[in-house]
């Protein structure tokens, strides 16, 4: 490529880029505009681009809702659990199907698991219903949404978890067995270890799936459990949407995935990118 | 301390690999298996280790079976040919791993780790990562992991064959003087045929399902049993010539390339050869291969008439290529000799110690 060209690439590629940026930017500068407005100017038909009364007492009144907070910590518990749920069977299951259930039988099984990521959910919203209404706990739960959304998060973290324990070299754990480590031991020394930013990033997706589900989290809780896509829509009262309290709301419940991943963000890109062991 | 006793030991993929091996190697014994690679020399290792279930046969240590014993309670250490160095822990970890194992408190372990990290110079490298360090010093802490567990057998996969060669030639001096390495029994793998001559006591040849020979390194260079040995130790390889024998006389003669070259059978290896007639394979090392100056005595040599093809001045020696009645024969030479192809030489080829294999099967006809 010729210096001109190089410049001519790198134009484009930024044009884009400033395309992107205004296509992901702008949806979100809205919300945080529209959560700042009162409420007599959030349905005007010319639309204010910056607030002409600032009202962030908005988000004060978000946080003196008991429902609201509440809400929060439903998601907190329920897609933790279901995290920590999802990664300790994914991971045994991964590391069983990357290690000892191989051939023939390994890849159909391993393809059936993840092949239940596949059918669209609604197709068992109703049937779920039931089979949870008949369980002791019911399904106005934490348990019944912990365990409902295994249904979604263990195809996936078995599947990512079997990627990475097969690409985690067996001749480590060899090795440690010669150094005089049983293979559950050898399991913690040497595997783990080496999958673990694997594990962060199964761990985030798992987490924010669950974080932000509302069809079965609207359908089977509401009353006792209430996560928090499914308090968003009471912020509609009979005559209008409370739209600045819904954004306002909404960027607060973003939040928490937004840290996460900044945080372990180092972990998400070695992770994502398949490749566990390098030098 | 213990030896080391394999009996009939089988264990195949798709195909056999190791079929009815047997192999003892005593406590303080250097064992050197050489071989082609693919051959099978890794799943020995393994085998031994415990890291292959055996298809038959059973392994001894020190007069136990350990056939059914997993291999971390086997007491044998392995070098991986990767190394096999755990990525995330730095070279202080790797080498302490046996002793973390094993629970050994926290001094002695400390202490061991920094002996046998001085021995190996690596010490002051203890605090860096497996991808911090070089292929040499990567090697000699892969190896620091196998002296301090203290083992009763000891496995090395090619341990030094990915290095340079300044390197390799520092740690092959290493491995002669390793106290450690010496006390107990070893199997060392290698495709080197130099590394296994210089370092076995004895050395096997790994073939086609199990060792062809066992033996010390002059048994297994001067008297190979066929012509796969043969043809595996020593550089530039053997001459092999597939001949035909003829009796004229008292003498036998060795009839190669349609008739064109006949090599005098020495007196002594006649009585092996079937009375003088059938087919053979001629082996003639390099080395018995002189180039004559005009004039000079045949001194019981075979003087043959050739043709330089190539001449390689490789520093140390001179490998010459000649070719005489269709036939290629290798020689080696002074490197100071000065030869051009097409040049017309004199060859002079120490009868005495051809080496003579069956044609079907390739075995020393000697015995």
């Amino acid at each position: 490529m010729t210096a001109a060209n190089v410049k001519l690439v790198k134009t484009l590629v930024l044009a884009f880029l400033a395309i992107w940026l205004v296509f992901t930017g702008f949806p979100l500068f809205f919300m945080i505009v529209t959560s700042l407005k009162p409420v007599e100017e959030i349905n005007r038909m010319v639309p204010t681009f910056w607030p002409e009364t600032m009202r962030p007492q908005n988000y004060a009144g978000i946080f003196a809702d008991p429902g609201s907070l509440k809400s929060l910590v439903d998601s907190l518990i329920v897609s933790s659990a279901n995290t920590v749920l999802s990664l300790f069977l994914g991971t045994l299951a991964g590391y069983a199907l990357a290690r000892w259930v191989r051939g023939v039988v390994g890849e159909n099984l391993a393809f059936f698991i993840l092949s239940n990521r596949m059918f669209p959910p609604v197709a068992i919203l109703i049937p779920m219903f039931f089979l949870f209404d008949a369980t002791p706990w019911g399904t106005d739960s934490y348990v019944s949404l912990i365990v409902l959304y295994l249904v979604f998060n263990m195809p996936l973290a078995t599947w990512l978890m079997m990627v990475f324990f097969r690409d985690a070299p067996r001749e480590l754990e060899e090795a440690a067995y010669l150094d005089g480590y049983s293979p559950f031991r050898a399991f913690f020394k040497v595997t783990l270890p080496l999958v673990f930013p694997g594990m962060i990033s199964v761990a985030m997706l798992c987490w924010i799936f669950a974080w932000n589900e509302y069809l079965f989290a609207n359908l089977l809780t509401g009353t006792t459990v209430k996560t928090f896509p499914v308090h968003i829509p009471t912020f509609t009262l009979g005559s209008q949407t409370l739209w600045n309290l819904v954004m306002a709301f909404s960027l607060v419940a973003m939040l928490p995935p937004v840290i996460l991943f900044i945080v372990l963000r180092r972990y998400m890109v070695r992770g994502l990118s398949l490749g566990v062991v390098k030098g | 301390m213990a030896r080391l006793e394999l009996q009939e030991i089988c264990k195949g993929f798709d195909e056999p690999v190791l079929d009815r091996l047997s192999l003892t190697v005593e406590e303080g014994e250097f064992f050197v298996v050489v071989g082609p690679s693919g051959i099978g020399k890794t799943t020995l290792l393994r085998c031994v280790a415990g890291l292959e279930v055996l298809d038959a046969g059973r392994v001894l240590i020190g007069g136990t079976d350990v056939t059914r014993i997993p291999p971390y309670r086997r007491r044998v250490a392995m070098t991986f040919e990767s190394y096999a160095l755990y990525p995330h822990l730095t070279v202080f970890e790797n080498i302490a791993s046996p002793l973390r194992a094993r629970k050994a408190d926290r001094a002695a372990l400390e202490r061991r780790v920094g002996e046998v990290a001085r021995l190996l110079r690596i010490d002051q490298l203890l605090d860096r990562k497996p991808h911090e360090i070089s292929g040499g010093q990567k090697q000699r802490t892969a190896l620091g992991r196998t002296l301090v567990a203290e083992p009763d057998i000891f496995l090395l996969d090619e341990p030094i064959s990915h290095l340079d060669a300044k390197i390799r030639h520092e740690l092959r001096r290493q491995f002669h003087t390793l106290e450690e390495l010496r006390r107990v029994a070893t199997i060392y793998v290698t495709h080197d045929y130099a590394e296994a001559l210089s370092l076995g006591d004895r050395i096997g040849i790994m073939g086609r399902g199990g060792l062809e020979q066992v033996g010390t390194a002059r048994e297994v260079f001067q008297r190979p049993t066929s012509l796969f040995v043969a043809r595996h130790m020593g550089q530039p390889s053997i001459n092999e010539l597939a001949c035909e024998l003829a009796a004229e006389g008292d003498a036998v003669r060795a009839v190669a390339g349609g008739g064109s070259v006949a090599f005098a059978v020495a007196p002594a290896h006649r009585a092996a050869l079937n009375g003088g007639t059938g087919r053979l394979t001629v082996g003639i090392r390099p080395q018995h291969i002189a180039v004559l100056p005009e004039g000079a005595a045949a001194d019981g040599r075979q003087i043959v008439e050739a043709r330089v093809e190539i001449f390689e001045a490789l520093g140390a020696t001179g490998v010459l290529i000649a070719e005489t009645g269709g036939v290629s024969l290798t020689a080696l030479t002074s490197p100071d000799a000065r030869f051009e192809p097409g040049q017309p030489i004199r060859l002079g080829l120490a009868t005495d110690s051809f080496l003579y294999f069956g044609a079907d099967g390739g075995r020393n006809l000697h015995g």
